[in-house]
């Protein structure tokens, strides 16, 4: 089957490539307050700040102007301080060009895997109107909706992120010896959707913590909080972070997922202790069911590998040779083998990994596929990275986070 | 053949409520910042309907004519992009504030100035203010006849042939070309522009005319020589009220059954 036809469209006067744009969700006033990539369309490995994915917990807060803006940083260290934009800015600047990914992306590939059925695809997404109304009315659809509903995919994006380490920043405040997790705050606040974590279970037929109006919080382990590459960040993409991104000044905690990624920071306390925040206490854990009294927080992804060329919605192709082309990255890492199997993981071959190969970024990976001989092929790939783990990692767990299971793609040679 | 299509550029009619701002007091709509600016969707199935005349008549020739500010110049690229083969845009200040029968009086002007013209076509109403007038109006000042809400356009010969749609079904009618036809939506989607037809839309003309090049005094255009006066405009306020019907639950159907029928619902 061709390709879609290229569509075109007016570009700053000039007519160009329709530019690949996020599937977004709306509120009432017409504002983005979720949204997916169009990962498949993208070329390159950093994605533009529009087509960037957009995820919440709790509700976008009015946005601060930069000058009005104060970091508070207390607890245990020496001189409690309070930041402006303009002081972060003094400090040490450092960019880090890292991949974001949601903890729940491609969730329902879990289900898809292990039971078969239905196949979540990554261009005919979810609705995301939908669930932003859903959202403004606080509604909890029932297990029968959830069931019915496509699950997330495309909620990972690449960003070049400029600011100042954590580190230096809690240099400047003297950490004290034996702080064990700095606790990051929003200002961001409001009830978390409880459809949203409803959602990731994939039914609603169990009680959840309710903790009532929250600021988003994490609390990061001292270790992660003190690598060199956990930024304070400003500006995405070569400019100041969009509001909706968490502007003026987000986390960026390379190689753990999303919703470590603080947005719209506006304090930082240094804690003796892990602290019991709800997002890392009751949502964004693994475990083996709602019950589990032995659940766990998540940190790093594990080892993450997909194919954007071809999709299953491309097949079938004609006899002949085909570039099999994909991304992959890793929550420990730079990638250092791809793997392609035509047989259904009988047997693999090496994939050609592009440079550069980057610690937080992904790399594009591609294989020429002489396909003569007509039939329907799985078409796999794994991903290694420099720890020398092989995908997957991350077994199935209840809130179904942090996939990294083989997907194949299914595609049938005419 | 020379089809001509009358289209409007609107805000984008897919924009939240709330982009949508009403200024009481000057009596105009108060556009947001970023509101993208669009193609009326009735209009871009206008101009699908004469691409696909254009399919069966080699011969046919299409131009897109808007009347609007210079923005309402990427309304018209829009339309050379979907395959159009030229387009005129009418912009000049004196044009500013028009009501439907200036708009509809410069698009005649524009028409005759175009010379031959065998059928016009616009959408069935603009996506901004719905009045549905500058179509017929057109028609009206061209001595043409008009028919409207089509949801097919067929020409044979120097006969148009519409399927027209009604409240309960739809109704075939024929015309002695030059005639003019509103478009519905009914006619199903308007073509996405390829790249392709895109960068060739970049080298296609489009024509700027001022009130000057169109023969039209000032004071017969725009808000000078509008007729129609606007008493108020506002946002219309939804009252909703919510009563709680009591007792069992046979009684509280009884009861919204006898609600129902005092509302006339049922």
């Amino acid at each position: 089957m061709p390709k879609r036809e290229i569509e075109g469209d007016w570009v700053m006067g000039w007519p160009d490539r329709k530019r690949p744009v996020l599937v977004a969700g709306k509120d009432s006033q017409g504002r983005v307050i979720n949204g997916r990539a169009p990962i498949t369309e993208l070329e390159g490995l950093i994605t533009p700040t529009d087509a960037y994915y957009v995820v919440n917990q709790l509700e976008v807060p009015e946005p601060i102007h930069p000058d009005d803006w104060i970091l508070t940083i207390g607890g245990e260290v020496e001189r409690p301080i309070e930041l402006s934009l303009k002081d972060l800015q003094k400090l040490p600047g450092r960019t880090v060009r890292a991949v974001t990914e949601c903890a729940g992306n491609d969730a329902g590939f879990f289900d898809y895997l292990m039971k078969g059925g239905g196949k979540p695809s990554r261009i005919n997404q979810q609705d995301m109107q939908k669930r932003a109304a859903q959202r403004e009315q606080n509604a909890v659809p029932s297990t029968e909706e959830i069931s019915n509903e496509s699950t997330t995919t495309c909620a990972m994006s690449a960003g070049e992120f400029t600011g100042v380490p954590l580190a230096e920043v809690l240099k400047k405040a003297g950490l004290k010896a034996g702080a064990v997790s700095v606790r990051m705050e929003g200002f961001d606040r409001g009830q978390p959707d409880l459809a949203v974590q409803y959602r990731s279970v994939g039914r609603s037929d169990f009680k959840l913590v309710d903790p009532g109006v929250i600021n988003y919080e994490k609390g990061l382990p001292v270790e992660k909080a003190l690598h060199p590459d956990t930024l304070l960040a400003w500006s995405m993409n070569g400019e100041y972070l969009l509001h909706v991104h968490g502007a003026p000044v987000r986390a960026i905690v390379p190689g753990w997922s999303g919703n470590w990624w603080v947005k719209w920071l506006q304090k930082i306390e240094v804690l003796k202790h892990m602290p019991e925040c709800y997002y890392q206490k009751h949502y964004f854990v693994y475990g083996n069911a709602p019950d589990d009294p032995n659940k766990e927080m998540i940190t790093a992804m594990g080892v993450r590998c997909i194919i954007v060329d071809p999709l299953d919605e491309d097949s079938p192709l004609e006899r002949g040779s085909h570039k099999i082309r994909g991304l992959a990255w890793s929550g420990m890492g730079a990638i250092t083998r791809v793997e392609v199997s035509l047989d259904e993981g009988k047997s693999w071959r090496e994939a050609h990994l592009e440079e550069p190969r980057e610690r937080w970024l992904w790399v594009r990976w591609s294989y020429l596929w002489e396909a003569n001989e007509p039939g329907h092929y799985r078409v796999m790939a794994r991903a290694t990275d420099e720890t020398g783990r092989v995908q997957p990692q991350i077994p199935w767990n209840y809130q179904r986070k942090h996939f990294d299971g083989i997907v194949p793609a299914d595609v049938t040679i005419v | 053949m020379h089809i001509v299509v009358c289209a409007k550029q609107v805000p984008n009619p897919e924009a939240a409520f709330s982009m949508f701002r009403i200024d009481e007091e000057a009596k105009r709509m108060v556009p947001a910042p970023g509101l993208q600016l669009v193609m009326s969707p009735f209009d871009e199935q206008a101009v699908e309907a004469a691409l696909r005349i254009r399919e069966h008549h080699a011969d046919a020739r299409t131009t897109v004519l808007t009347l609007g500010p210079d923005s309402a110049r990427n309304a018209i690229k829009h339309g050379l992009a979907m395959g159009a083969d030229e387009g005129v845009l009418l912009c000049d200040a004196a044009f500013e504030d028009a009501d439907s029968y200036t708009t509809a009086h410069a698009l005649v002007a524009a028409i005759r100035k175009l010379g031959r013209c065998d059928l016009v076509l616009t959408g069935r109403q603009a996506a901004d203010w719905d009045a549905g007038v500058v179509g017929a109006g057109v028609g009206e000042l061209l001595g043409l006849p008009v028919i409207t809400f089509a949801k097919d356009v067929h020409v044979e010969d120097t006969t148009v042939r519409i399927e027209r749609v009604l409240d309960d079904g739809t109704e075939i009618m024929e015309a002695a070309m030059p005639a003019l036809v509103t478009v519905s939506n009914e006619l199903g989607a308007a073509r996405t522009p390829n790249l392709r037809e895109t960068m060739r839309a970049a080298r296609k003309p489009v024509t700027v005319w001022k009130a000057a090049d169109l023969g039209l005094a000032a004071d017969e255009v725009g808000a000078a020589g509008a007729r129609r006066v606007v008493e108020r405009l506002f946002v219309p306020v939804k009252n909703n009220r919510c009563e709680f019907i009591a007792g069992s639950p046979e009684e509280q159907a009884a009861g919204l059954a006898q609600r129902l029928r005092a509302a006339k619902l049922i």
